[in-house]
């Protein structure tokens, strides 16, 4: 219901201004992890000037999250036990990334346009230092996958009423904290027409935020609480729970 | 009922949490250990992080200490003297392991290193217990009388202090040794350690019983303090929430067990405790053989 009004809204803000060949907007700009927080999911909406879908342009949504820097390690068997051996460093890829598009955007788009946007996870920059097998760069896509952190057409971009697209953008519960880019792209005979680029945050919220920036900004002064409180609940517990 | 760890960032079950501290508290009244070395493997099997297992750890056995050692101190059975010796000798050994375990971590190591040392060391303490107990219960039927305290090599090192409170005249070397040996697994393992400093002080240092829970005692409060504040500035990996959910059901279940433990015999308690802390041991083995389910693991930086 409330996807209906908000696409409603918005067609006809749309059609008030008809010049803009395409304009996307977020339901929300704002995720907040507390922690009973088991994942959510953001509603990418908008419309288009010129008709798209079938015989018309197509839509294609890439979201992006903060760059954070991963090792991928290989298992290795020494002396019969398991140990994690060969590493790769990838310094620099999306904690998440998601592209989504009316249809896939291998078929709308040239390869080369594809790495300009960062549409797909084939074009994907992955540089990485160490272990050079490209088994590391595999492994790593399959386990962001696993983790429903690296998403790929994991459901088209819906269209309604020739000029309007939603696509939902599920989050799992292990969405690290960031800013998130969402480029909304309009692509008509293999290029890019028009673009819109919108923005979110992910913080976290309530007493568990609060523990995990005190033991990062305030490690020592952290460390002394934890002494101080196990004691006081050690020997506070001791009295409470005193048998005989 | 889900509560989210903020350190090991993962969300568990506060009752499990709960129940697993009173399940190691229950079983560490019952034979009078710490019980760190039943509670970190626990955390390991849940999936909380190896770092995280570790430190959390100490910095529960250290709560869960404190009030024996209070109790101790007012019956006069700590041997301060003796008990600092320990201490500054516990201090540079769990500087030295959380350096270890810096290095291991950013070789991601931590997690097999961690296992080989529960399997090496639960392995050889459970074996001698249960063959130690064992000897105890057939001697108990022979009815032979056990030695006493002897001299050996150790009573021939310099720098000897008096330790009026455990009626001893020996050199430090031995005591900060031994010391720096438990404070060394303390940092790795995220265990007091009471279960070999007892053995050591008793057999090693020719301490009097008397004196020796509160003194070991004072040490592991000591040592497993350092170790949190150690792992917290360095590492970053105590999680209070953790810790204090292990404490309620930890200190409960300690007092439960305790009452329980006096009905049992010293050899046949040693015995039954040599058997668990030879399954936990096993258990971790067979992580490390294992083979696992993914050949690839994923790590931040």
């Amino acid at each position: 219901m409330r996807l209906v009004l908000m696409l409603l809204l918005w067609a006809s803000a749309a059609l008030a201004q008809p010049e803009a060949p395409l304009v996307a907007r977020l339901s929300q700009d704002r995720v907040e992890v507390s922690t009973t927080f088991d994942g959510a999911s953001i509603l990418v909406f908008g419309s288009t000037a010129q008709p798209i879908g079938p015989g018309g342009a197509e839509i294609l949504i890439v979201t992006t999250g903060p760059q954070q820097p991963f090792t991928v390690r290989r298992r290795v068997r020494v002396l019969g036990m398991w140990f994690n051996g060969p590493s790769a460093r990838f310094a620099a890829v999306p904690a998440f990334y998601s592209v989504a598009g009316t249809l896939p955007a291998w078929r709308l788009l040239p390869e080369a346009l594809r790495s300009q946007y960062h549409l797909g996870l084939d074009v994907l920059p992955m540089a990485s230092t160490g272990a050079r097998a490209p088994q590391f760069r595999a492994a790593l896509l399959s386990l962001k996958q696993e983790a429903g952190l690296w998403q790929e057409d994991s459901a088209p971009v819906e269209i309604g009423a020739n000029r309007l697209f939603h696509s939902r953008l599920p989050l799992p519960a292990t969405i690290p904290a960031g800013e998130y880019t969402v480029r909304v792209l309009l692509v008509e005979s293999r290029r890019v027409v028009a673009e819109q680029v919108q923005r979110f945050v992910v913080e976290r919220v309530g007493t568990a935020a609060t523990i995990a920036d005190v033991s990062r900004g305030q490690p020592l002064l952290y460390g002394v609480i934890c002494v101080a409180l196990a004691a006081l609940a050690g020997w506070l517990g001791s009295i409470v729970f005193r048998r005989s | 009922m889900q509560v989210y760890l903020p350190i090991a960032e993962m969300s568990v079950d506060a009752l499990l949490l709960v129940g697993i501290g009173f399940g190691v508290g229950w079983l560490s009244g019952l034979f009078g250990v710490g019980g760190g070395f039943l509670l970190t493997p626990a955390l390991l099997l849940l999936g909380i992080p190896a770092p995280v297992a570790v430190a959390s750890g100490a910095n529960q056995v250290l709560g869960a200490s404190t009030s024996g050692v209070i109790a101790q101190s007012r019956r006069g059975n700590v041997d301060w003297v003796m008990g600092l010796v320990l201490v500054a000798g516990g201090l540079f050994g769990s500087m030295i392991g959380i350096q270890l375990f810096a290095f291991l971590r950013s070789a991601g190591l931590v997690d097999a290193v961690v296992s080989i040392f529960y399997v090496v060391v639960l392995g050889s303490v459970g074996s001698l217990m249960v063959m130690e107990s064992v000897r105890a219960i057939l001697r108990r039927r022979a009815d032979a009388p056990a030695r006493l305290h002897q001299h050996f090599w150790m009573h021939g090192l310099p720098f000897k202090i008096r330790f009026r409170k455990s009626r001893l005249f020996i050199s430090v070397v031995p005591p900060l040794l031994v010391g720096a040996g438990i404070g060394l697994l303390s940092a790795i393992m995220g265990v007091g350690g009471g279960f070999m400093l007892v053995p050591a002080m008793i057999y090693l240092l020719g301490i009097p019983t008397a004196v020796v829970i509160g003194t070991s005692l004072f040490q592991v409060v000591c040592v497993t303090s350092a170790v949190t504040i150690m792992s917290a500035w360095q590492l970053g990996s105590v999680d209070i929430v953790l810790t204090l959910l292990l404490l309620l059901g930890g200190v409960a279940g300690a007092q439960f067990g305790a009452q329980m433990g006096g009905r049992l015999r010293g050899e046949e308690t040693r015995a039954l405790l040599g058997l668990l802390v030879l399954a936990v041991a096993a258990m971790l083995f067979w992580g490390l053989i294992d083979t696992p389910d993914h050949m690839f693991s994923l790590g931040p930086g």
